[in-house]
């Protein structure tokens, strides 16, 4: 496979080397991948892409695109030489220029320029669009237009940066979907960075996981889900209980009390009667959540359990367990 | 040891080849334009080693005590006085409803049109044998009626009243901006408004309060027409005394020191009382929709009354005086000179203002190219160039460019004087003075563009210079046509600058008002003040409903 993308040792801090903003990362991007970068806020997401860009120098190691090198400690390749599309998290339209305009910004230098522009406006269905401005167009349409512009150059990479945040979670699932349709015709090697992992799992290749500045897990979305490396991980992609000293005493479950180890929320079962693991509890609080509801456990070895259910439960005693397959082992 | 020697070397060469890499020609061409600006407090520095003039011993003996003690004077009397005027009328302009006020709330603005010497010999006049207040009180039958205003008092008076705008318009920002929020929460916990007032906004507007004030003491500091009028001995006119008077370049030079030093310790108090006090930055989301209090209609008329008493001592009653001294002179003056001492001065704050907003325009953006953080802190140093008085400035100019014109002499390049004493010497030192006036429009009309719109055109192709034309200079031309207006005001009003530096056959409103006032025609100075508060008068209306359309 052809590498895109190849980060080596990349790192970059914004005060003199006190914090990490990115930390040592190393990675890289298959052409045609659609590669997800997922963290808290903080996690040096942002950052990543703008080193990417060329926004940011890096004050170590080095960034590779389609085999040349662009960022290193010696030599930074300005953004404009890059033939890097990006996509910002506030569309970044140009107000004073209309969606014709704004498309055609990037195409000065090529000869089919109206051409061009035609083909990426009908990509994102809105030739009917072209003479208005950025502040008579909708969220959605404002996307897609920011979406048009970066992908007219034809750019090797494009980089999307939180793309969906500003949408509301109704116009978020349709959109995620038109949005990547667009950029898997296209073929377009794509970095789109995330906090809401519902986004990566459902249209990434690859997954990103950023921490503190540091990538702690890389893999496709199946196997990040059910192998995760690090409880930090795990939690990202749903509610996970961590399995303490108390509650494997609770459970009476032979694992060695050193290692980490946790459960899946969705993998705890309520009184169902065939768990490998199981415990009563009381229920000292129920709290009701429209699909689910939310309950603090007291198991009966006095450790406190909060669990998240959407079956009924009824009385306020209750049989809790799970299975060994479903344990989640780590190392640290 | 070999081991941790080499991580030395290893880091400082990685620091090397990050500097090497960061390092562009926008980091060098910031650093030139600083260099420029900075050139005549150097000079003042160096020349400092020259050591003073002969009569040093006999002015530090005899007057600099005086000095120091009119300007101490006159900096507490006005400071006192302008906050007595500038947070009254912005508390009540803000809080309350009553008649007039939309009206009311721009006219405490337009003071700053008036020149303060303008409004110093408008006063003197007022109050003189023979002026509008004799005449008042012969009603009374109260004959040679005067009011003494030639000392620091009525300077201190004259200065308040032309300067009390810099307090009102800043906390008038701040209260617009945040403190009716806040006040209504506190009211809601059960707390007084008046109570509310003094215990919670007054302190939080401190910052606020502060700010202005420095402009004002600077200002007071910077005026050198007003005080030699009416014959108060301030740092200013000891400069212009021991440069013109006494032919002693170095002493001048020396008072000029003190002054600066006096200047930058005010910054710095500035700056330490606000980085204890951050949160005056941090604005209310809906502060539009502020409710004033409506109060029984007795009380309202007292307010416009009280509201009005700044306007009317800042702006009617010298507009007043000039216009019945201009009736008197209108024969003598109403002709083609006048024209032409009005184009002249157009014609240099239309120059001025041009390259001042070009220098701050390329400040700004030249230090945002480069990549080297300490450079884009200390372009930042380029707009003190604001707190230092006219008179500093123009010696700090006067002096290197007279060396250059005398080696290009020497050297048989020229013949004449290409600098010193020419427009460029005087455009320069307006350059010097003002950039910060242009720089403040421009850098917070950048500032709304946000970053990520040049970053997208650069992603697209462009470099920094195409990114600005295309992108960054139609989004910020309402700040640069704001920038452009402030600067030309400024220009057409400032005086010792201008006096000291000007050539020779050029003439501007502003020194031939300060001519006919020292030559004791000051009712002849009448048209020519009114020509420049007419003009200065204009921008401002227009600047206000530019800002009201911003909001």
């Amino acid at each position: 496979m052809n590498k895109i993308l190849e980060i080596n040792k990349l790192t970059k801090s914004f005060d003199g080397g006190k914090n990490k903003a990115i930390n040592e990362v190393d990675f890289y991007v298959n052409q045609g991948d659609i590669c997800a970068v997922v963290g808290e806020s903080g996690s040096g997401k942002t950052t990543l892409i703008r080193l990417i860009a060329g926004l940011e120098n890096p004050d170590q190691g080095n960034i590779v695109i389609s085999g040349k090198e662009v960022s290193s400690i010696k030599k930074v390749l300005v953004p404009e030489k890059r033939n890097v599309g990006m996509v910002f998290q506030e569309y970044a339209l140009f107000p004073h220029l209309n969606v014709l305009e704004n498309i055609l910004y990037g195409l000065s230098k090529r000869k089919d320029k109206k051409q061009r522009a035609e083909q990426v406006l009908e990509l994102v269905g809105l030739t009917t669009y072209k003479e208005r401005y950025a502040h008579e167009l909708s969220g959605g349409q404002q996307q897609r237009v920011a979406l048009a512009r970066a992908l007219a150059p034809e750019p090797s990479l494009l980089i999307l940066d939180e793309p969906f945040s500003n949408l509301d979670a109704m116009m978020r699932n349709q959109l995620r979907n038109e949005v990547f349709n667009i950029i898997k015709k296209t073929g377009v090697t794509a970095i789109f960075v995330t906090h809401d992992t519902q986004d990566a799992l459902a249209v990434a290749d690859e997954i990103l996981i950023l921490q503190n500045g540091k990538l702690v897990q890389k893999d496709e979305a199946s196997r990040l889900y059910h192998k995760p490396q690090s409880i930090y991980v795990a939690s990202l992609f749903g509610n996970t209980v961590q399995l303490n000293k108390g509650l494997k005493k609770a459970f009476q479950c032979p694992l060695k009390e050193d290692c980490c180890h946790a459960i899946r929320n969705e993998n705890l079962a309520i009184n169902v009667a065939d768990c490998e693991y199981v415990t009563t509890a009381k229920i000292i609080k129920r709290t009701f959540m429209g699909t689910h509801s939310q309950l603090l456990l007291k198991l009966d070895n006095g450790e406190n359990l909060s669990v998240v259910t959407n079956e009924a439960v009824f009385g306020d005693e209750l049989k809790i367990g799970f299975n060994a397959k479903d344990i989640l082992a780590f190392d640290e | 040891m070999k081991q941790a020697g080499n991580k030395h070397i290893n880091s400082f060469l990685n620091s090397f080849y990050k500097f090497k890499r960061d390092i562009n020609r926008w980091s060098f061409a910031t650093l030139f334009i600083l260099l420029l600006i900075a050139v005549p407090v150097f000079t003042i520095g160096i020349e400092l080693f020259d050591g003073p003039g002969e009569s040093w011993s006999h002015i530090t003996a005899y007057l600099l005590p005086s000095y120091l003690k009119n300007s101490l004077y006159l900096a507490i009397l006005c400071s006192i006085t302008t906050i007595l005027f500038g947070v009254s009328s912005a508390w009540l302009v803000t809080r309350y409803e009553f008649p007039l006020r939309k009206i009311v709330e721009f006219l405490l603005i337009i003071p700053l049109a008036i020149p303060s010497y303008i409004v110093a010999y408008a006063y003197a006049g007022f109050f003189d044998y023979g002026g509008v207040y004799a005449d008042f009180m012969l009603w009374f039958g109260v004959a040679k009626a005067k009011i003494d205003l030639m000392n620091v008092f009525g300077l201190a008076f004259v200065l308040s009243v032309s300067l009390f705008p810099y307090v009102y318009v800043s906390s008038r920002a701040f209260f617009l901006n945040q403190a009716v929020n806040l006040l209504e929460a506190s009211r809601l916990l059960g707390v007084s408004e008046r109570k509310s007032f003094l215990k919670l906004i007054l302190p939080l507007a401190r910052p606020a309060v502060v700010a202005g004030l420095v402009l004002v003491i600077m200002e007071v500091l910077n005026d050198y027409g007003a005080a030699q009028y009416f014959g108060v001995n301030t740092f200013t006119t000891g400069i212009f005394r021991s440069w013109f008077a006494l032919e002693e370049p170095e002493t001048a030079i020396y008072l000029s020191a003190l002054l600066l030093i006096l200047v930058f310790g005010l910054i710095l108090f500035e700056k330490w009382h606000r980085r204890k006090i951050q949160y005056s930055s941090v604005k209310s989301a809906n502060s539009k929709t502020n409710s004033r209090i409506v109060l029984p209609k007795f009380q309202q008329y007292l307010i416009s009354i009280v509201v009005l008493i700044p306007v009317v001592l800042g702006f009617f009653i010298p507009v007043l005086q000039l216009l019945i001294w201009a009736y008197k002179t209108a024969d003598s003056f109403m002709n083609q000179s006048l024209l032409w001492l009005s184009f002249q001065s157009f014609g240099i704050a239309f120059i001025t203002a041009f390259f001042t907003v070009f220098f701050a325009l390329v400040l700004l953006y030249f230090s945002k190219w480069n990549k080297i953080v300490a450079v884009q802190h200390a372009a930042k140093l380029g707009v003190l160039g604001y707190a230092i008085p006219g008179a500093v400035v123009a010696i700090g100019v006067m002096i290197p460019t007279l060396f250059i014109d005398k080696y290009l002499i020497e050297k048989g390049l020229i013949t004449q004087f290409l600098i010193n004493g020419t427009l460029i010497a005087l455009v320069y030192a307006y350059v010097v003075r003002f950039l910060a006036v242009a720089y403040q429009p421009l850098e917070s009309s950048s500032l709304k563009v946000s970053n990520s719109i040049p970053d997208s055109s650069k992603i697209l192709g462009m470099g920094n210079f195409k990114t600005f034309l295309k992108i960054e200079f139609p989004l910020i031309r309402a700040g640069m046509l704001s920038a452009f207006i402030l600067v030309f005001i400024d220009t057409l009003k400032e005086l010792p600058l201008t006096l000291i530096l000007k050539p020779y056959h050029i003439n501007t409103l502003a020194v031939k008002a300060y001519q006919f006032a020292s030559d004791e025609m000051v009712m002849h100075a009448a048209i020519p003040s009114l020509f420049i508060i007419l003009t200065a008068l204009i921008p401002v209306i227009f600047l206000n409903k530019l800002l009201l359309k911003n909001e």
